[in-house]
């Protein structure tokens, strides 16, 4: 095996038992900074795909900011309550969690089902792609390709997230700001 | 395999630059702050109280390690090596010399702001973990105010990407030299490609630069939790905020980040704004300063005492201002800076396209 694959099993095998951890743990603090080891983790995995601005921003994102938010949630909503919130039911099966479990088992359904169909080693995409010269390679700027990417051919996309977010940010403002009573 | 080696080699060189540094710039604080205040500082370990951090080291590794019965022990127990580590990580893309650099990545300066906002997650871990009133609240400003002041540091960082048209930081750094392969304009109208030296820096070939670059500073203050945007530490109010249970050798990792981030984020400065290793000198006629002044040795010279300057200013700041308060700490940040911040990135985009 090469240093890639032991590096990918690695990453992998850590992505997945971190995950595993998150799921199943009743300390909730702790899962989400189990959650962090996982993002992390992922990271590294879109490095080895090439993919290193990517892996960057998702550090930026959810580590500097997503997990940061939810921790401040926590921090803020006092011991108490969460110690309700940690004496819930801790058999994995009961009534109350069937929409979920039927959501997950058809989830997992699903995503065995696309492993199994994908010839990963012969995708025409990707084979296309090699015999027409346009595969990234590894001293490529990816970032630059992104760039241009966004700003050509998936500007309309673009555009309308950035509106969404707009629109999620002054909703936000709104629900923050405090009532003025006269 | 001998790849590998050299790896080993200059992670474990960085390690001991920053104990170093650490050590150096404990020393310095205490002796700057003394003669502020008109006192004498340590005098009687060492020569000039030379060897007094030496001292405190040895005294910090004898210590008890205390986990309060309460805590949460693991949380408690890592989290001083992952804000420790997140600094650390940090020096792997900062370029110290032409072509001295200890990661040739092309998106290093994205990178070093990445790994700084998982210093965050490790100040949040040090608060809950401690379950200590004091912690959690110290945690939480430190949090807030990091995240705050990422805004206008982010945008100040733009400004200068946009000039520079990479992230790559040692191509940053030589653009702003004689080695640099494009033009350099001082002041967008003089060429200066030839003559070098200040002339050449980033915040002499944009001028609305030096706002960035000052935006930038007082980001990076709020950033490693300098004083006057100490309230996360606030010793009068809160103790010593989320670091108040720590002893013994956790509490020296603590302190060691906060002394590397300084440096990292003074060296990430002189790199965006100051010239990198680029000497200050120009060549005058048929006195080529600049030339004799720029090579591997003079570029790790330069960026340390460039670097070193900005460690000093921020040691005599501390000592001068007195503490914000929350509101007028985000005040300055969302009112102040964020918009300064975004005015700069503006200008850069129309200097590029006009006068570049």
């Amino acid at each position: 095996m090469s240093i890639v694959q032991v590096l990918f099993y690695i990453m992998a095998f850590i992505v997945i038992g971190s995950a595993l951890f998150v799921a199943a743990t009743k300390n909730l603090v702790r899962s989400i900074f189990m959650f962090f080891i996982t993002l992390f983790a992922l990271a590294g995995l879109y490095v080895l795909a090439l993919a290193d601005f990517v892996a960057i921003t998702q550090v930026v994102i959810y580590v500097g900011g997503i997990l940061v938010l939810i921790l401040f949630a926590f921090m803020l909503s006092g011991r108490e309550t969460l110690s309700i919130l940690q004496q819930q039911k801790s058999k994995l099966v009961n009534v109350g969690k069937s929409p979920a479990l039927l959501l997950a088992t058809l989830f997992f359904v699903v995503m065995i089902y696309v492993v199994l169909k994908t010839d990963a080693d012969n995708l025409i995409w990707v084979k296309q792609s090699i015999t027409n010269k346009t595969a990234i390679k590894p001293n490529d700027l990816v970032t630059d390709n992104i760039g241009i990417n966004l700003m050509t051919r998936y500007l309309l996309p673009f555009e309308a997230i950035s509106v969404l977010l707009m629109i999620a940010l002054v909703g936000a403002a709104h629900l923050s700001r405090k009532e003025v009573k006269e | 395999m001998n790849y590998y080696l050299t790896y080993i080699i200059v992670a474990v060189g960085l390690f001991s630059f920053s104990a170093l540094f650490a050590l150096f710039g404990v020393y310095a604080e205490r002796k700057l702050s003394a003669f502020i205040q008109d006192r004498l500082g340590p005098t009687e370990t060492g020569k000039f109280g030379s060897l007094q951090t030496f001292a405190d080291i040895v005294k910090l590794v004898q210590k008890e390690l205390i986990t309060p019965a309460a805590a949460d022990k693991l949380l408690f127990i890592m989290a001083p090596f992952i804000i420790f580590i997140a600094v650390y990580l940090g020096f792997a893309a900062l370029p110290w010399a032409p072509g001295i650099v200890p990661s040739k990545i092309n998106l290093g300066l994205y990178y070093i702001f990445a790994i700084i906002s998982m210093e965050t997650l490790g100040i949040l871990m040090a608060g809950w973990g401690s379950n200590n009133k004091y912690s959690i609240l110290g945690a939480m400003r430190s949090a807030a105010q990091i995240i705050s002041y990422e805004i206008p540091a982010g945008f100040a960082i733009i400004a200068v990407v946009m000039i520079a048209q990479t992230l790559n930081l040692q191509d940053i750094g030589l653009q702003q030299g004689i080695l640099s392969s494009e033009k350099a304009k001082f002041l967008g109208f003089y060429d200066v490609s030839h003559v070098g030296g200040i002339l050449a820096w980033n915040i002499f070939r944009a001028p609305h630069l030096i706002v960035a670059f000052v935006i930038y500073f007082i980001a990076s203050l709020a950033e490693s939790n300098r004083a006057p945007f100490d309230i996360p530490e606030a010793e009068s109010e809160l103790v010593s905020g989320f670091h108040t249970e720590y002893s013994g050798l956790r509490f020296a990792f603590i302190f060691l980040a906060e002394y590397s981030m300084m440096f990292l984020v003074s060296m990430l400065g002189v790199i965006l704004f100051l010239g990198a290793w680029n000497t200050p000198l120009p060549n005058i006629g048929p006195v080529q300063l600049a030339n004799w002044t720029t090579g591997a040795a003079w570029g790790i010279f330069w960026v340390a005492t460039k670097s070193l300057t900005l460690v000093g200013i921020q040691m005599w700041i501390r000592w001068t201002l007195p503490r914000l308060r929350v509101d007028q700490l985000m005040t300055l940040c969302w009112k102040v800076l964020a918009p300064l911040a975004f005015l700069c990135m503006l200008i850069s985009g129309v200097w590029r396209i006009w006068l570049m």
